[in-house]
């Protein structure tokens, strides 16, 4: 076809284009760090923040394929479980090297860094071999593929000796800290935020919308489901890895099936497709058994059931569903983000999905 | 009234120009169905045919044969010389066939200007279709380089961006929906609907443009509007197009060829003046009472 010359307008904007990439960076490093000095002292806290923050990771990063791609992957603990264990295993192994020309402290961030990559790679290999097959089919061989996965890999480690059966892997350094999972943190969300609006997530929103039509149009849908497959279990292996550096110990129990279900709760709450549903999502399934724990305790009952929240918590999460399925099937947010729905004086982006 | 095969006009012989999309007698079965039988077509760029037949008489099963949705239990389908029987359907597309569907399927939630940049884009990206490991491979590390650039806004990246948008507004403006530009699909009249799905199709930069009637809940004004605009985007995208259309008048009046399917068999093939006197052709639209009461026609 000869279609007449374009002209291509620059999009105005106040952020020079070569900035515009680190911009973020340059604004979030700084904040993290403060962020993480004023939290020392407080254990609590500090554990507490770190598994919210974890779980945002893994909320976020499957909303990528069960919200914006429309798939339904039921698995996201068992990519989380091969993060948690190759990047504990590697720093366990790494435990007596430090790189002498840096400072000891810097060195270990060095060394969690290079375990954490490690964890995420192989999580995101086990999202390859996991979805190209299942991916290529319709409906939902996925969920069942991942279900099918997530219990192979609790069954592998509990059966494997370096990962210390089903006691799990305790010792891991711990070098985590809530401004490093909040940096991920970032990076997961600016990551999700930028696929959302570049024309790679606008083939996944086709592909949501419908298959057919997206493969019509020229869109190989199958590549494109298992890459925002591969890029989700990255991200699950991450937190998987983060996690397995502040807890002190690993082990099957961790990575259930519950677990899995636990993310999919957070992703439909959020609304499916929205990133920032998922964050704030995360956040309130995160708290909630905090908060009936400390209800519980004040009211005085006897402490029983203050202690019981984790038996009933599931129980809570299934009829926070339904409840949910019958008010409001699309979630809190729907497909939007937190600033669509926000008041309208305050400043809104361009309507659409992007 | 013997359904007597007569001969059906050939295929239009072998022109200077290869044919950009052909099918050698291709049928297909459902079951015991048989919805496609021995099916021809050969269609050169400045055609403007259309095919035409009673409901159920597999006009949309052959658009899916050709744009391989479904696969044909027999023949063969060549776009632009190139065999394309067991290929993809987004692979068929890149080589060049793009299609609209008879039931709306347009990405709904989307804006009608990312409805058309999704059919922009998959043109630029590399697929792999049939490579050897190596090739694949480097398709592959390709594809998710290509998401690295989107992550970190690269200038590249944003250049390509601005370009496919330029390229989506020129089309929304071709089909008259510059207005509709930022509107969400599921949002527009039900004729525009049908025009977005156009323009999504034309997005993909096809060379063949096959049309699964698309005049379809258009009053008979709007239908002849979209009749002149079809023909004027055959000449100004040098495009050979295709049209399903249940209203054979509309297409007596546009189409320079027509072939009739009825119950899957091509009956007729002609200008619309040799089709519309056919004898066969008026039975299968109109049934033998027609015939009977008004003496036969032709
Ligand atoms: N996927 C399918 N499975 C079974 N039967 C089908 C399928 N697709 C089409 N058919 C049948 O094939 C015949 C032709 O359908 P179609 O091509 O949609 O007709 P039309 O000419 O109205 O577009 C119909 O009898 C239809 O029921
Ligand atoms: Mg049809």
């Amino acid at each position: 076809m000869e279609s007449p010359a374009l002209s291509i307008p620059e999009a105005p904007s106040l952020v020079p284009p070569a900035l515009r990439g680190i911009l973020p960076l340059v604004i979030a490093i700084p904040t993290l760090a403060l962020f993480h000095w004023s939290l020392t002292g407080s254990d609590f806290a500090t554990y507490l923040l770190s598994v919210v923050g974890v779980n945002i990771i893994l909320a976020v990063s499957l909303n990528i394929v069960n919200g914006m791609t429309g798939q339904f992957s039921i698995g996201h603990a068992g990519f989380m479980a091969v993060g948690a264990y190759i990047a504990g295993y590697t720093s366990l192994q790494l435990k007596e090297v430090a790189l002498s020309f840096l400072p000891v402290a810097a060195s270990d961030q060095v060394l969690f860094l290079l375990a954490l990559l490690a964890g995420g790679a192989a999580a995101a290999a086990c999202g390859f071999l996991v979805g190209l097959p299942s991916l290529r089919l319709r409906g939902d061989y996925l969920a069942i593929v991942t279900l099918g996965f997530g219990e192979i890999i609790r069954v592998f480690v509990q059966n494997t000796d370096a990962f210390g059966r089903a006691l799990g892997l305790s010792g891991i350094p711990q070098y985590s800290s809530p401004g490093m999972v909040f940096f991920w943190v970032f990076l997961v969300v600016l990551a999700a935020r930028r696929l959302a609006g570049s024309s790679h997530g606008r083939s996944l929103w086709a592909i949501r919308e419908d298959e057919v039509a997206a493969e019509a149009m020229g869109v190989d849908t199958t590549g494109y489901k298992v890459r925002a497959f591969v890029f989700s279990s990255f991200f699950a292996g991450i937190a998987g890895g983060l996690f397995a550096h502040f807890v002190p110990i690993i082990n099957p129990g961790s990575f259930t099936f519950v677990r899995s279900m636990e993310i999919v709760v957070m992703v439909v709450l959020g609304g499916l497709g929205s990133t920032t549903g998922a964050f704030v999502a995360a956040i309130f399934l995160t708290l909630l058994p905090e908060g009936m724990r400390s209800l519980f305790g004040a009211l005085g009952t006897e402490g029983s059931l203050a202690q019981r929240v984790d038996q009933i918590r599931m129980p809570i999460y299934g009829l926070l569903l339904v409840v949910l399925m019958l008010s409001r099937p699309q979630g809190l947010f729907g497909t939007k983000e937190i600033w669509d729905v926000l008041p309208r004086w305050l400043p809104r982006k361009r309507r659409g999905l992007a | 009234m013997s359904a007597n095969a007569q001969p059906v006009a050939p295929v239009a012989p072998a022109t200077k120009s290869a044919a950009l999309l052909r099918t050698d007698g291709v049928s297909i079965q459902f079951g015991g169905l048989k919805a496609l039988t021995d099916f021809r077509l050969s269609i050169q760029q400045g055609d403007l045919q259309g095919l035409i037949g009673p409901n159920g008489a597999g006009k949309s099963t052959a658009f899916n044969v050709l744009t391989g949705v479904y696969q044909p239990s027999q023949g063969e389908v060549f776009v632009s010389g190139t065999k394309v029987n067991g290929r993809k359907p987004h692979q068929i597309n890149l080589l060049g066939v793009a299609r609209t569907f008879q039931n709306i399927r347009l990405f709904r939630a989307l804006t009608a200007l990312d409805n058309v940049k999704v059919a922009c884009r998959a043109q630029t990206a590399l697929h792999q279709s049939r490579m050897g490991v190596g090739a694949k491979l480097a398709n592959a590390a390709h594809n998710y380089a290509d998401w690295w650039k989107a992550l970190l806004l690269t200038p590249s990246f944003q250049r390509e961006e601005r370009r496919l948008t330029a390229q989506a507004e020129h089309l929304l403006e071709v089909m008259g929906l510059s207005h509709r530009r930022d509107e969400e699909a599921r949002n527009l009249p039900y004729g525009e609907q049908r025009r977005l799905e156009i323009a999504r199709a034309l997005g993909s930069q096809p060379r063949v443009l096959l049309l699964d009637e698309p005049a379809a809940g258009m009053n008979t004004r709007e239908k002849a509007d979209l009749m002149v605009l079809i023909r004027k985007l055959r000449d100004d995208f040098k495009l050979g197009v295709l049209v399903i259309e249940h209203d054979m008048k509309l297409v007596m009046g546009i189409c320079e060829q027509i072939t009739v399917l009825d119950h899957g068999e091509t009956i007729a093939r002609g200008a619309p003046a040799e089709v519309r006197s056919d004898r066969k052709v008026i039975e299968a639209y109109l049934g033998d009472s027609y015939l009977e009461s008004h003496g036969g026609a032709a």
